[in-house]
């Protein structure tokens, strides 16, 4: 048996797939500060004995809480000689461009805790400086003295060169080896000193937590006489071992929100959609990921607090490219100063929650708007629902400074709230030089499937899935995932007169780290795939676009076609080539799956039963342009595969619900999905 | 009132669409920057994109520095003079770097401007300005800090089409291509600015599309109304009355100098308006600004007083009004040298800024860097002999404000969401090794909250025969600080070089010649301090010794704080009163 557990703010969700292919789910609360518990406890509340659990995988939010709560450790940094303040001085850059008043982000290590050692390399990673090691014992002295207990080692160049920083991590393990130690050279090789130093920063900064955390986890499990293989997701889409993600926890910053993106991937591979669009919306955010041709994107252009006001912070570690806008079921409909009408940032949260919850809010959110128009039933919420103190906020906050009626402010909200969500998706898409006519939408999360078939029509969609269990669908990816690793290499090279056997050699070195790695992790030669990317500009450009490149042995037929691959692959993102323009590489960029046996879905059985008896009821809703229709309600757990419901029409089901319109018809596969089409003019 | 714009259309349709417009705003500014070809503009991010309505008022405007807020809708007001409606076809696109008119900077900065039409009818311009590496002219970089008139400045195009029905003019191109050093990189950020204003085409077409013409011209009616309501709120929150400063410009490159300029800043109910009549009258050095490089500047700090995060377009600007005198250093006119234009620009933004901090301390800071301080340094690369050109600003020191330190090592405000080149780039790509970037920790702008340290940066020559220029104002007239805290430091730069000669500070100096392992040291002031020094919290100025931004000396001095060197702990306190 697989099982998967995702901790979120409010709830720990738990999925889990038997040898026979069947799904099963259950939910608990969340247990802060022992986050662990809510595991256990969800575990149990599931029913299933932890003895037949043979594969366990954990997402959790323990790494990115303890970065934005500034809970980690007290962490000193060491430097070359010269550029203790890099950290500091960060790129000088400022999105709040009109703020004579602007704050930059906060450096991680305070000054006196950043020290600098005599040692340089140039930009070939040559010594021209050596190490000066008696520095270094001198530094240890101090960090002891200061009550440090985190590291972070980060010198010039060394993407190019780690001798110096290795060096200096042997050294400090050897005299202090209780210290958490990261040089910036083991969690990234690509260039740019101040992002590698600062990734390193923030691995050694939450190194403690992570190992800590990890360690109770795995206790409880065998408390319980688990014996499991167990595995922790990552922001790369993949998982790797307890003892790995102790060593690096920092690539597990975004471990629970990717799990859904690779889950609709894979949901895509088993029902026939290589080209997803995956959309998920929670309580504060909607989150979205393009999955083009069965491949999910990963990029390490990542950030914390960052947003069109603050610089944040980087983290060089690989990410599965997801756009986050602050519009989930609980943001917060507000009139500006100039009298337009807006939807988010700011949210109810769980607490006091959407007016409709009864539990103090006050401000209409867009679930009270989706009350409001009949699009949720009173019987959908946990909670007593007083409708009339919905409407009246409504009323005030919105209908009124139009003059216009409950129904029609609340329809106003939705549509602001789409249109938001709306630009997010275009954003991956059409910006991106996508047509989203060749993509399916995979709508998840608590309001996926409340908002993605109107979004469809706008976008152009012609299909979206509502997947089975899709209100824990992060956890449902999880079960799906293999394990991963990224290699990425900074390795400015011209194509035009590149040494093909030094390339060649390149990437043997790193698919034989991969292979080092995974024997550590008892994975079998064999069972490792990889993919080989090159991160490829024009010479003079700066950014770059991420090119495939085939296995084995490159020769100059590789190279031509690679170069082919990357004008074609420029101008869909960028609408020119320059056919004529010197082209280089920037980084290598190996993916390495230890791919795991994951177990056949069980397929529903079809059914001859007539429509009508899924029916639950009729009930009023409330659309743009015809007003309120009398509009047909449906179990979801009563569908079968072989019905077929013309829009517009409602699919409820205890922890989500589909909404979809005219011209759409929704069917259900063979697993149980809900299969939203347009329909064919 | 058109007919048009009275159309009735929800309003919540009108949102929507507004919001689709800020969004294309966005997308063709990113597109710019993703496919350049120049450092100055993706790592600077040295220019603005943007969409204006048929006549030529700003709707949306992606900037990447403060210093083009404002110039994209003269550009286009010019090419309406020039060419008319009538004159304009689908597929034109217009190349303008006029300083003088036509949103005028230095005319390093090129822009671009194409109408877009939908059903035959001009519906709005997409246009954008960008900092070219080199437009020609007497030196590398084409900005020169020793140009006498702008003919020495780099080529001129005078709002002339470059495309003509979506036909390439290859004669202009032509010209272009011979006449500038670098043609790749500038030319390729030609195309990048292209490829971004057929995106804005691309785009406003599909909204007109989706939604007709008709709402989207009510929608942008009602977005510049939106924009100049939330001023008018924000205004109306403003002290009133006359507000007045003076200061002075440092230098021209030529030792004239200092030139004095001027300010009243007078507040009203419905108006915010700056006379900068009496300010110094246009001098032979290229400090010179022109009128609507001033506009952008007095723009910045409007919006900094106002509101600084709100979207911008031309209906937040209606309150304000400039005015100046006729060929004045800050609204100068041909043909006078407008290469380092930056210097008397922020220098008029700075003006309105000092009048009106102490009286909007929640919103106002002290004073900055201020200084682009710009740097071009040339020379060969030592790995591929190939010859390398650095152009960029420097970052430095910010000034303090009530309730928070200054920042450390930012752009100053006429730069914005300004990259620094990374050490390990800088050293891969060009023939220099960089012996040190860190905090010039100078002790100066002490006060109750202190102004941010400074930067050092220090090139090494790896070749012989290298040049760098460097334009750093704020060399003389130095940072002040605001209400009890102290001014901050000067920007400047020294030699060192490889024999031990030394030589400088230098506030401008126009090709210094370096040969191998001579050491140009760049060094940016830090800003002034908000409130009186001794106010500062003991144990805070402690702290401050400890982390080595203030020594143990100025904490005693300054601060009246005796910091212990050991422990850094409070050993005693002398006159900060009871």
């Amino acid at each position: 048996m697989r099982v998967a557990t995702d901790i979120g703010g409010t709830f720990t969700d738990l999925v889990y797939v038997d040898d026979n292919g069947k799904v099963g789910v259950a939910k608990s609360h969340t247990t802060p500060p022992n986050f662990e518990q809510g595991v256990i406890d969800v575990i149990e509340k599931s029913g299933i004995d932890q003895q037949d659990i043979e594969t366990f995988i954990h997402g959790t939010t323990v790494i990115i809480n303890a970065l934005t709560e500034r809970k980690g450790v007290k962490t000193g940094l060491i430097t070359t000689k010269g550029f203790r303040d890099v950290i500091e001085i960060a790129r000088g850059n400022r999105p709040d461009l009109f703020n004579v008043r602007y704050k930059k982000p906060v450096p991680f290590v305070e000054r006196y805790l950043r020290q600098e050692v005599e040692e340089r390399l140039n930009q070939k990673g040559e010594v021209i400086t050596p190490l000066n090691i008696n520095q270094i014992t001198e530094l240890i002295e101090y960090f002891k003295k200061e009550q440090v207990e985190a590291l972070a080692v980060s010198y010039l160049h060394a993407y190019k060169n780690p001798e110096h920083e290795q060096q200096t991590v042997e050294l400090i393990q050897q005299l202090w080896p209780e210290v958490a130690v990261t040089a910036s050279h083991e969690v990234t090789k690509e260039w740019r000193e101040y992002e590698r130093t600062n990734t390193a920063v923030l691995n050694s900064y939450v190194k403690p937590i992570a190992s800590s955390y990890i360690n109770r986890l795995n206790n409880k499990l065998v408390e319980n006489d688990a014996d499991s293989f167990n595995y922790i997701m990552q922001s790369n889409g993949g998982t790797t071992t307890f003892e790995q993600a102790k060593k690096t926890p920092i690539n597990m910053v975004e471990s629970g929100p990717v799990a859904g993106i690779y889950g609709a991937a894979y949901l895509g591979e088993i029902i026939g959609e290589k080209n997803v669009i995956a959309f998920d919306i929670g309580g504060t955010t909607a989150k979205c990921s393009l999955i083009s041709n069965g491949e999910v994107k990963v990029s390490t252009d990542y950030y914390i607090e960052k947003d069109d006001l603050n610089a944040g912070y980087p983290i060089k570690s690989p990410v599965v490219d997801i756009v986050e806008i602050g519009n989930g079921g609980g943001s917060i409909a507000w009139i500006d100063e100039g009298g337009s009408l807006k939807v988010g940032p700011h949210s109810a949260g769980a607490v006091p929650g959407p007016v409709a919850y009864g539990q103090g809010g006050t401000e209409p959110t867009t679930t009270d708007a989706n009350l409001l128009t009949g699009r949720l039933s009173p019987e959908n919420f946990d909670y007593q629902v007083n409708l009339e103190s919905v409407k009246q906020a409504i009323h005030d906050k919105v209908s009124k400074v139009y003059g216009l009626t409950e129904e029609e402010g609340a329809l106003g909200i939705i549509r602001i709230a789409n249109a938001n969500m709306l630009n997010a998706l275009k954003l991956i898409s059409v910006r991106k030089g996508y047509d989203p006519r060749d993509f399916t939408l995979v709508a998840f999360g608590g309001g996926g499937s409340m908002h993605a078939p109107a979004l469809a029509r706008d976008l152009g969609v012609k299909k979206v899935v509502v997947p089975v269990a899709s209100s824990v669908f992060s956890a449902w990816g999880m079960l799906m995932t293999d394990l991963r690793h990224d290699y990425i290499q900074t390795y400015i090279n011209r194509l035009q007169d590149i040494d093909l056997s030094e390339l060649n050699n390149e990437w043997n070195k790193l698919e034989s780290q991969a292979k080092e790695q995974y024997a550590e992790e008892n994975v079998k030669e064999e069972e490792i795939v990889f993919n080989r990317f090159v991160d490829m500009r024009y010479s003079g450009q700066e950014h770059t676009v991420k090119v495939p490149l085939a296995g084995g042995v490159i020769n100059e037929e590789t190279i031509k076609d690679v170069i082919a691959l990357f004008h074609e692959l420029h101008e869909q993102s960028f609408t020119f080539k320059l056919v004529e323009a010197q082209t280089e590489i920037v980084n290598l960029h190996l993916t390495a799956f230890g791919s795991v046996q994951k177990p056949e879905l069980q397929k529903f059985e079809v059914e001859n039963r007539p429509l009508e008896s899924a029916l639950k009821e009729t009930r009023n809703v409330f659309y743009e342009n015809e007003g309120w229709v009398p509009t047909k309600v449906y179990h979801r757990d009563l569908l079968v595969p072989g019905m077929k419901i013309e829009g517009p029409a409602i699919v409820e089901e205890p922890t989500a619900t589909t909404v979809f319109y005219s011209e759409q018809t929704l069917s259900v596969d063979a697993y149980g999905n809900l299969l939203i089409e347009l329909e064919v003019q | 009132m058109t007919a048009m714009s009275q159309v009735k259309v929800d309003p919540f349709t009108i949102e929507i669409v507004k919001d689709s417009l800020i969004a294309i705003g966005d997308e063709m500014f990113h597109a710019l920057a993703r496919t350049s070809m120049s450092p100055i503009i993706y790592e600077v991010l040295d220019y603005a994109s943007g969409l204006t309505d048929a006549k030529g008022q700003l709707l949306t405007q992606g900037n990447g520095v403060t210093g083009f807020i404002g110039m994209l809708t003269f550009m286009v007001k010019e090419t309406l003079n020039k060419f008319g409606e009538e004159g304009l076809n689908e597929g034109d696109i217009i190349i303008i770097n006029d300083s003088y008119v036509g949103g005028g900077s230095h005319l390093s900065d090129v822009g671009l401007v194409m109408p877009i039409f939908h059903e035959g009818k001009l519906v709005a311009f997409s246009a954008n300005k960008a900092h070219w590496t080199d437009v020609g002219g007497k030196d590398p970089g084409s900005f020169s800090n020793d140009a006498t008139e702008i003919y020495q400045e780099g080529l001129q195009f005078p709002c002339v089409k470059l495309f003509d029905e979506g036909k390439l003019n290859q004669s202009v191109l032509d010209i272009i291509k011979v006449n500038i050093r670098f043609p790749d990189l500038s030319i390729g950020d030609l195309w990048a600015q292209v490829a971004a204003l057929r995106t804005g085409d691309k785009r406003v077409k599909e909204l007109c599309e989706k939604n007709g013409a008709e709402v989207v011209q009510a929608s942008i009616d009602h977005h510049l109304d939106h924009g100049e309501q939330m001023a008018r709120k924000e205004l109306a929150k403003l002290p009133k009355g006359e507000f007045y400063a003076e200061d002075f410009v440092d230098d021209d490159g030529f030792e004239n100098g200092p030139f004095p300029i001027k300010v009243k800043v007078t507040i009203t109910d419905d108006k915010f308006i700056c006379d900068f009549r009496g300010s110094h009258p246009q001098v032979p050095g290229p400090v010179n600004c022109t009128y609507t490089g001033l506009v952008s500047a007095v723009r910045t700090i409007f919006l900094a007083a106002t509101n600084p995060s709100q979207d911008v377009n031309d209906g937040v600007f209606r309150p304000l009004e400039i005015i100046t005198d006729p060929k004045s250093i800050l609204a100068a006119e041909r043909p006078a040298p407008v290469s380092i234009y930056w210097e008397s620009m922020q220098g008029g933004a700075d003006l309105v800024w000092q009048a009106l901090a102490p009286s909007l301390p929640e919103r106002l800071s002290a004073g900055q860097l201020l200084s682009v301080c710009a740097v071009t340094l040339s020379g060969d690369h030592h790995e591929t002999n190939e010859p390398f050109l650095i152009v960029e600003p420097s970052a430095g020191g910010w000034g303090a404000a009530k309730g928070q330190d200054g920042a450390r090592g930012q752009f100053c405000i006429g730069d914005g969401e300004t990259y620094n080149v990374p050490v390990e780039v800088a050293e891969t790509r060009y023939g220099v090794m960089i012996d040190e970037y860190s905090l010039r920790t100078d002790g100066a702008g002490a006060g109750q909250y202190i102004g941010g340290a400074g930067v050092t940066r220090a090139y090494r020559a790896m070749t012989d025969k290298q040049f760098v220029s460097a334009t750093f104002g704020r060399n003389k007239y130095l940072p002040w600080g605001l209400n009890g805290g102290e001014q901050g430091s000067p920007n400047e730069f020294t030699i060192e070089k490889a024999n031990g000669e030394k030589d400088g500070p230098f506030g401008i100096y126009p090709r210094y010649p370096l040969n191998k392992d001579d050491v140009v040291k760049l060094m940016t002031a830090t800003g002034g301090g908000y409130g009186e020094p001794k106010k500062r919290p003991a144990e805070q100025v402690a702290r401050d010794v400890k982390n080595e931004y203030l020594t143990v000396e100025q904490a005693k001095e300054v601060f009246g704080v005796i910091v212990n060197e050991e422990t850094f702990e409070v050993d005693g306190l002398i006159g900060r009163g009871a």
